[in-house]
């Protein structure tokens, strides 16, 4: 059985890149204020995971202004949707295999 | 790291939940728009028909033709900014007959009086509205229940003032409905 991603596990972590995964590749990513509400964190807390989360190359963060207001995307590359899936075919792993022990 | 399979069950959960909200969301966005641009266009449909009804035809022929021209150029600027394709030529067909099959049932069910016929239409519409929310989200069956009730209060109860209610609750219905899934 292939390990859990140790950045992917942390609960808000996998929160965000669930809410990325759930856009289509080519999608243009979500806004921090959306990603915020969808995750429901904290400002600085979703900063902080999300730059980890970009650390590891599993999203890229663009900031912009939309008329004076600043705006931050927060995207998932393919790298991300990768550990992303592994991560989440882990998971499935791990609850079939409990459920072959409790048939032996 | 290790995990048992509870932790594993639980983090699938959370992992279908976020999906399910975003994908929740994200058509909330998209559709928004187009809901806030008909609701407009059924305000001034409603309006025009009230203050000129000899051409209330036209008008609505107007407002159809600018809803479908509305809903493609808001299509290709959301696309722009998203780079999620919301014009599928199936939408398109799915709608023409629908109005198709709304003008036979008009031409069938000899609904002559404008107040028949704009109780028919909202009624219709919401009806798809209401349907469409039982998966698409609860926000489409406040709005199509909401209206539906508003607009049978309409036909009942108001005579000579039934197209500016309807331009009030059917098309400010659809604006205060998109605004609210926006927010949400």
């Amino acid at each position: 059985m292939a390990d859990l991603d140790d950045i992917i596990h942390q609960p808000l972590r996998l929160k965000i890149m669930a809410a990325l995964n759930a856009l289509p590749p080519a999608a243009a990513g979500l806004e921090f204020s959306r990603l915020k509400k969808l995750t429901g964190a904290t400002d600085g807390n979703l900063g902080a995971h999300i730059e980890t989360l970009a650390r590891a190359g599993y999203v890229t963060i663009e900031k912009a202004f939309v008329g004076k207001k600043p705006q931050t995307t927060v995207t998932a590359t393919a790298v991300g949707r990768g550990a992303f899936a592994r991560h989440v075919a882990t998971l499935q792993e791990i609850i079939a295999a409990s459920g072959r022990q409790d048939r032996d | 790291m290790m995990i048992d399979s509870r932790e594993a069950s639980e983090a699938l959960t959370e992992v279908n939940e976020i999906a399910r909200r975003v994908r929740q969301s994200t058509i909330y966005q998209l559709s928004s728009l187009f809901i806030i641009t008909w609701g407009v266009l059924v305000a001034v449909g409603n309006l025009t028909s009230f203050l000129w009804p000899r051409s209330a035809g036209y008008f609505w022929l107007a407002v159809y033709i600018a809803g479908i021209a509305g809903s493609f150029a808001i299509s290709a600027i959301s696309y722009s900014k998203t780079r999620i394709r919301t014009f599928d030529v199936r939408f398109l067909i799915a709608f023409l007959l629908f109005i198709a099959f709304g003008i036979f049932t008009c031409v069938l069910g000899h609904f002559t009086a404008p107040r028949q016929i704009g109780t028919f239409w909202a009624l219709y519409f919401m009806l798809v509205y209401t349907i469409g929310g039982l998966w698409v989200g609860h926000a489409y069956i406040a709005i199509g229940l909401s209206i539906t009730l508003l607009t049978l209060i309409g036909y009942f109860f108001l005579d000579h003032w039934f197209e500016p209610w309807m331009a009030l609750v059917n098309g400010g219905g659809l604006v205060l409905g998109g605004l609210w899934m926006r927010r949400n």
